[in-house]
């Protein structure tokens, strides 16, 4: 430990004495001060904050996800270059204990830079939200700067399986034929079973129970807040559909009545709803009443979701903090991994391209949805077909796996949103990021970094 | 020849080219207009950052511009529209010559983006971002771009002026409340504002012309123009947006496409039309809010605005003029209402005149103007509302609903009007009289007195009607007593709340 210690703050002093520390401190403050002033906002305290969330914390990642991939080529891929290493690979230090040497100097000089940005962020919304007037500090403590948990109505699937089963079985039966899709009949057949989960004709309404759980008990005098999004088939003159909406359970519940709501279909919306309108049992129950002239779809995907207060800002942001720091960690392997292996220009450039990859796979996955890398053509539905498809679209889905580990987590996107990143979150973002995958380029640097021969002539030296 | 010596000569030299090469590129500069090869023109006293966009990323703009194009459609789709006003202001910058630009931007703010919130000042904040993004920054750079006017003024005629959005009547509160603080009177001076003498003058005149890109000098042509208008409501600014862009349609005649002309005059008719349906501000102290009434001093403008409209678009011209005789329709009802007989029968003649051959009421081809008085006219339209049947309760409701409409009238000043409720209040119970005649006291209702008594009782209960400073109004109005004041509650206890949302069991606590 003593020497991998002894690596890392090597590389500390290499850093301050190359003034990098200053210079990426520097930046990362100049953004957070800067930044505020340039952006344009929708007017909006809450609007303000989340663009100041997203812009700066996006920027502090792009920052150090460079510096880190740079500096991670640099400071090996030099060293074996100018033949420096060999002073150290002399030493009674193991190859393995020199890459994560550096690695875990690194990673602290991320955590320093990391913490030092991520507060001044911190102290800057703090402040500015005690400047506001109460009504706007109030929507930003409740909708923003607050860590919200979220609860959906159950999952139907299994009653949707059960009845599109019964029903094509009934179809077959009653209309045989040789030649039928019969795929493609028992997607028509769901759609149609969950249609009827879905669609509220004019002049009905929809229940909805939607169980909260373990947090339902420490919710009681806490505001709700509900988050729904509908689709509709038919255009209204304003453009949007009259909402009403009644919660609570006559004699079990308080009762709340809400609307007329005059909202547009295909977008979310978001509204609060008064404490105590749980039962005992932790279920809200709810009903919306179309009183429109149209048909309204509420998917069961996203059209339905109670949002309620789960715990403070900070923890959340510290916790959205860790998984940038999770990101750092595997760019440092990436970049520690090419440059056990290659010239410092050649890893920092393979370790760019494998940024730039994973930041661009809508390509990729519209291979992978379409199944061919050929012409497709969205108004028929039909694609081509290629030779290659059998190797590369197999190629692509791995691809689209691994880097999907790593994309699942947007706590940039949960902290502007007000929504939860828990600690299980974090846990499996160090699991997928850092241990998985950041493991696996680590494990394969470390067996090139053992195998090469530091000693042979190096590039131009 | 010491170091410093030779780092001082170079620098000269460096200062010496760069002098000699700005020379060079004015000549250049002049060569280009000169040959025509100037496509867009540079920007003038453009801030730093928009100048290094436009000059220094050269073609790569587009690419970027197109990348943020992309985000923002992206972001879009996910309801993310936090980001959508640095977005556009980026797209813009990087493409400010580009004038579709500025209005597919203005548009998706203003239409697309603003629908998508269910609180009206959410929606407010989206449909003047809309209009900034026009108005402040897309005619700073685009002076002579008739399509940044036209959109302009047909944000005003239709996003704030029509109810097609349930938001329309927050927004027309919303624009009066900031207009207002231009022009504090009912009918502003704008000679003061334009030669402003008192420091309140000079900075509702800075207001005017910094925060909302209005020149008081143009409003006064524009006023003597097509006014008096409500300079309050949104149609008085789509008319002026739509004027300054027929003002630069003829300043850059090679620049017009007749298409384009045709649509601003398109926005000067219909809000005109639209300023005269409810084109007049009245405040209503009782229920603090504003309320509309018809602009009956632009009619002969308003028709005028139509002939002329119906004479430059000669493909358009069956179309014009049928909205022209509705519009005659209208302005004879409404002057009849107002008790301006005269008036209405100089329209009605008017009408009479030029479209003898045209019914006047819907779905009665041999109701032409020679064949039917003004009275008979305005009770039909009346009965228009009422239905053919006649029925007694919906008759009595109509005409009861006039009589309230009289005393609200009355009570905030509205004089005129009030008497010609009163007046086709009457003239509906007459025709109703005439009709039921034969059936007797079958369905007979009671005297117009008698009706207008009940309802001005009605009005004056302490519990059931008017807020009680309409009432003292109307007392006075009257020459009724004072009102005896009522008994004070035993308790402090806050009145019992109506008409909340509180939930049922919260609000019996």
């Amino acid at each position: 430990m003593q020497r991998v210690l002894a690596i890392a703050l090597l590389t500390w002093k290499a850093a301050l004495r190359f003034r990098l520390f200053l210079v990426i401190s520097s930046l990362l403050l100049a953004t957070v001060v800067l930044l505020p002033m340039l952006i344009k906002d929708d007017g909006t305290a809450r609007g303000f904050t989340q663009i100041l969330l997203t812009y700066t914390l996006g920027i502090i990642a792009t920052l150090l996800g460079l510096s880190t991939l740079w500096l991670a080529c640099g400071t090996l891929a030099r060293d074996i270059e100018e033949c420096q290493i060999q002073m150290i690979a002399t030493k009674p230090v193991a190859r393995w204990q020199i890459w994560v040497g550096k690695w875990v100097g690194l990673m602290t000089l991320n955590a320093a830079l990391l913490v030092i940005s991520g507060s001044s962020v911190y102290l800057l919304l703090q402040w500015r939200a005690t400047r506001l007037p109460a009504a706007e500090q109030a929507i930003l403590r409740n909708e923003v700067l607050v860590s919200r948990g979220s609860a959906r109505e159950r999952s139907f699937d299994k009653e949707i399986n059960e009845q599109t089963e019964k029903l094509l079985i009934e179809r077959v039966q009653k209309y045989p034929a040789d030649r039928v899709d019969m795929v493609e009949v028992r997607k028509q057949i769901r759609e149609q079973v969950k249609a009827e989960l879905q669609v509220v004709p004019p002049g009905a309404f929809r229940p909805w129970e939607i169980n909260l759980g373990a947090a339902a008990a420490h919710l009681k005098d806490q505001p709700l807040y509900v988050r729904v999004k509908f689709n509709s088939a038919q255009k209204s003159v304003s453009g949007t559909f009259d909402a009403l909406w009644q919660f609570g359970l006559p004699q079990k519940t308080q009762m709340y009545r809400a609307g007329p709501m005059s909202l547009a279909p295909d977008t979310f919306h978001e509204f609060q709803i008064p404490p105590n309108l749980i039962d005992e049992n932790g279920v809200l129950t709810f009903a919306f009443i179309n009183s429109n002239d149209a048909t309204l779809l509420f998917p069961l995907e996203d059209g339905m979701e109670i949002l309620y207060r789960e715990g403070g800002f900070l923890m959340n942001y510290v916790r959205g903090l860790g998984i940038i720091f999770c990101w750092m960690a595997l760019l440092c392997a990436i970049g520690l991994a090419s440059a056990s292996l290659l010239s410092f220009p050649v890893a920092a450039f393979f370790s760019l391209s494998l940024l730039a990859i994973s930041l661009s796979t809508g390509t990729i996955s519209n291979a992978v949805t379409q199944g061919t890398i050929a012409d497709y053509d969205s108004e028929k539905g039909t694609s081509g077909s290629s030779p290659a498809d059998v190797i590369v679209i197999p190629m692509f889905k791995a691809t689209l796996k691994l880097v999907n580990m790593v994309k699942e987590f947007s706590p940039v996107e949960a902290l502007s949103t007000g929504r939860s990143i828990t600690w299980g979150d974090l846990g499996r973002a160090f699991a997928q990021i850092v241990l998985g995958m950041g493991g696996t380029f680590a494990l394969g640097g470390i067996l090139i970094l053992n195998r090469r021969e530091l000693a042979t002539a190096q590039g131009n030296q | 020849m010491s170091s410093n010596l030779k780092k001082g000569l170079l620098l000269l030299l460096a200062a010496c080219l760069l002098v000699g090469s700005s020379r060079v590129q004015l000549s250049l500069n002049a060569d280009r207009d000169k040959l025509g090869l100037t496509r867009l023109q540079p920007l003038e006293n453009a801030p730093p950052v928009l100048a290094f966009t436009t000059v220094a990323l050269g073609g790569f703009r587009g690419l970027i511009s197109n990348a943020l194009w992309i985000r923002a459609n992206d972001l879009q789709e996910e309801d993310k529209f936090f980001e959508m006003v640095q977005l556009a202001d980026w797209i813009t910058k990087l493409e400010p010559h580009f004038v579709q630009v500025w209005l597919v931007q203005a548009w998706n703010m203003a239409y697309n983006i603003s629908v998508k919130f269910k609180d009206y000042p959410d929606r407010w904040r989206w449909v003047e971002r809309g209009i900034m993004l026009l108005r402040d920054d897309g005619l700073r750079w685009n002076p002579n771009e008739m399509l940044i006017y036209r959109e302009l003024g047909w944000f005003f005629q239709h996003k704030m002026g029509q109810n097609l959005d349930d938001g329309n009547m927050y927004y027309k509160q919303q624009w009066a409340n900031e207009m207002a603080v231009v022009f504090d009177k009912k009918n502003p001076n704008l000679d003061d504002l334009i030669h402003p003498t008192t420091a309140d003058q000079t900075n509702r005149s800075k207001i005017l012309r910094e925060k909302y890109k209005m020149k008081p000098e143009v409003m006064k042509e524009v006023d003597q123009k097509y006014g008096p208008l409500e300079w309050r409501l949104p149609e008085a600014h789509a008319i002026y947006w739509a004027w300054l862009g027929l003002e630069q349609a003829q300043k850059n005649p090679a620049k017009i496409k007749q298409d384009d002309l045709i649509t601003l005059h398109r926005v000067v008719y219909q809000s005109m039309q639209m300023a005269f349906q409810r084109g007049k501000l009245v405040s209503n102290p009782f229920a603090k809010r504003f309320e509309f009434g018809p602009n009956l001093a632009i009619i002969p403008k308003v028709s005028s605005a139509y002939e002329d409209a119906s004479e430059e678009d000669a493909n358009n011209r069956e179309h014009i003029l049928r909205a022209h005789r509705n519009f005659l329709r209208d302005a004879v009802y409404f002057l009849y209402n107002h008790n301006r007989a005269a008036d209405a029968k100089f329209w009605w003649n008017y009408m009479a005149k030029k479209y003898p051959e045209k019914n006047v009421l819907d779905g009665i081809p041999t109701s032409l103007p020679a064949t039917l008085t003004v009275e008979q006219y305005a009770v039909a339209r009346v009965q228009e509302d009422v239905s053919e049947t006649m029925s007694r309760d919906r008759v009595k409701s109509v005409i009861e609903g006039l009589i309230v409409n009289a005393y609200g009238s009355e009570a905030i000043g509205e004089d005129e009007r009030a008497a010609g409720y009163k007046l086709l209040a009457r003239q509906v119970l007459a025709t109703y009289e005439s009709k039921t005649k034969s059936r007797g006291e079958a369905i007979a209702m009671s005297t117009f007195e008698e009706m207008d008594r009940e309802v001005f009782t009605r009005l004056m209960d302490t519990e059931q009607g008017v807020p009680i400073e309409m009432r003292a109004v109307l007392r006075t109005i009257h020459g009724l007593p004072a009102e005896a004041p009522t008994a004070a509650p035993s308790t402090n206890a806050p009145p019992a709340a109506a008409g909340t949302n509180a939930p049922a069991a919260a609000a019996a606590k």
